[in-house]
């Protein structure tokens, strides 16, 4: 599925005094098959931006094109069911009496048979690592299980497209690494990822293409490595590193993963010794 | 430190009486803190993760005032002490500036000055920059920084990098706690620090993976230049 957003702009309280554009003319294509994570400081209309996706939010003016069709003619259930969006701080709306269940909810509301529900639960919470807390409640949870249950409920639709909001804040490192491996696993599997991020060595790891937003606006868009390289604000560590030695070593090349990074940084200590 | 569901929070919530321990005890400067948990929060100040949780007036200077007006303090010392804590995390000139409109990194040094005009001993920092873009981490860290010696500072994250100038690390895994150690020493620990889902900031994993001490560079400056020095050492050699 391909999702475009052209001229989009968004204005929260129109005509009163609270009035804040926070968006303000965003064009950009989500391309099937990707992962483009989107970047940018507090404030910058991210969680506005990923809202639109599947219209939970409606642009103040432009449109949002769900493979070249205007999104507002599909249904809202359909739409909601191909792309699934994960909210920041998720386990916040887990309600149901066992993570079972909430798991469940969502699959059973697009209206999934029961023994096919049955399935995607015990496959989503194994993908999630937390099968053995199937009957548990979910607020008797640590935050990183109660997170993972969360994306689980979200992933159990079968998105075509899943979006993630800071899905890694407040969780340890640990947890974080393998919630970038659930990531990458959707987008193997032919998925389409859109996953919004304050932690940049965490894009470095897992995004294709990389949308930088600054005040409503879109500041950089494109591969991972030509938006780093040209934005040293909104580079990762990895970048950064190889940035200042290419300097004196240009053979350092342009890595952006913690292993291309580390390989080329090897590179340059190797050649010299020979 | 620890993983998700080590207990970090739990122990901060247990030290000003937020939380009751089941057994054992919980002695703040002498004090239990289920028992007067008043007296302890006046020299104990917690501050959360979620910037939006706990800012409750309609301007920043009234939301730093409202912990000393619930002590009843006298409005001159009230004001001055207010300016001070405003004064103290960078936010002069913020006072009628209110707060739903503030970025996350000022929403936090608005709690922190919150706390501060308490005049606390302790500060208790819960994982307080990890719904924090980079900018607004750097602000806070450097608040917290600038605390140093005037207080005791207990801060608890997941960030590595943020403990690796702390005189001790504590590491909480499942309820217990397995290592109270010098950060030089858990960085340089693989076992405990994969024991305890702890990974090394990007910059320490690059210098391992390089052959170069772990807890020396910290930012990509210094890593680059350690890089380019071993590059020209080689060279000169040949």
């Amino acid at each position: 599925m391909k999702i475009e957003l052209e001229d989009v702009r968004h204005v929260y309280a129109a005509g009163t005094t609270f009035e804040v554009a926070a968006l303000r003319g965003v064009s950009l294509a989500v391309e099937p098959g990707e992962v483009l994570a989107v970047v940018g400081g507090t404030g910058s209309g991210k969680t506005t931006l990923v809202r639109h996706l599947n219209l939970l939010l409606e642009p103040t003016s432009g449109r949002v094109l769900v493979d070249g069709e205007d999104a507002r003619v599909l249904r809202r259930s359909e739409l909601r069911g191909r792309i699934g969006l994960v909210f920041q701080s998720p386990e916040e709306a887990l309600f149901a009496p066992n993570v079972f269940e909430d798991v469940a909810f969502g699959p059973r509301r697009m209206g999934v048979g029961e023994e096919e529900v049955e399935k995607r639960v015990q496959d989503t919470l194994q993908r999630l690592g937390v099968a053995h807390l199937a009957d548990r409640s979910p607020f008797a949870l640590s935050g990183g299980e109660k997170r993972r249950v969360a994306i689980a409920g979200v992933l159990a639709m079968h998105p075509e497209v899943l979006v993630l909001d800071e899905p890694t804040a407040g969780l340890d490192p640990a947890t974080r690494g393998e919630l970038l491996d659930v990531v990458c696993g959707v987008r193997d599997e032919g998925g389409t990822v859109v996953i919004v991020s304050h932690d940049l060595d965490e894009v470095a790891e897992v995004a294709d293409r990389v949308c930088v937003l600054e005040c409503g606006e879109v500041r950089a868009f494109g591969r991972a490595a030509d938006v780093f390289y040209a934005e040293p604000r909104y580079a990762p560590a990895t970048v950064r590193t190889a940035a200042l030695v290419a300097r004196d070593y240009p053979g350092v090349g342009r890595p952006v993963s913690f292993r291309e990074t580390l390989a080329a940084l090897r590179g340059v200590l190797g050649r010299e010794t020979t | 430190m620890g993983p998700n569901g080590g207990g970090k929070s739990t122990l901060a919530r247990l030290s000003n009486g937020l939380l009751h321990a089941d057994s054992g005890r919980v002695r703040v400067a002498g004090l239990d803190p289920a028992r007067e948990p008043y007296l302890v929060r006046r020299r104990v100040g917690i501050l959360f993760q979620n910037p939006d949780s706990g800012l409750v007036a309609p301007f920043v200077e009234d939301d730093v005032a409202f912990g000393l007006e619930n002590l009843g303090a006298p409005r001159e010392e009230m004001r001055e002490r207010v300016a001070e804590a405003i004064r103290a995390v960078g936010l002069s000139g913020y006072e009628r500036r209110e707060p739903h409109t503030l970025s996350g990194g000022e929403k936090q040094r608005v709690a922190l000055a919150g706390l501060l005009a308490v005049g606390p001993e302790v500060l208790v920092l819960d994982e307080p920059t990890s719904m924090l873009d980079a900018a607004g981490r750097r602000e806070v860290l450097e608040r917290v920084h600038a605390l140093r010696g005037n207080r005791t500072v207990l801060h608890l994250t997941h960030h590595l990098e943020e403990v690796l100038d702390a005189d001790r690390v504590l590491v909480l895994n499942a309820g217990r706690l397995v290592a109270d150690v010098a950060p030089e020493w858990l960085v340089s620990d693989a076992t405990l620090l994969r024991e305890n889902r702890l990974v090394l900031p990007t910059v320490s994993r690059l210098a391992l993976g390089l052959g170069l001490p772990p807890a020396k560079p910290r930012t990509p400056e210094e890593l680059a230049a350690a890089v380019g020095e071993r590059a020209e050492r080689r060279v000169g050699r040949r």
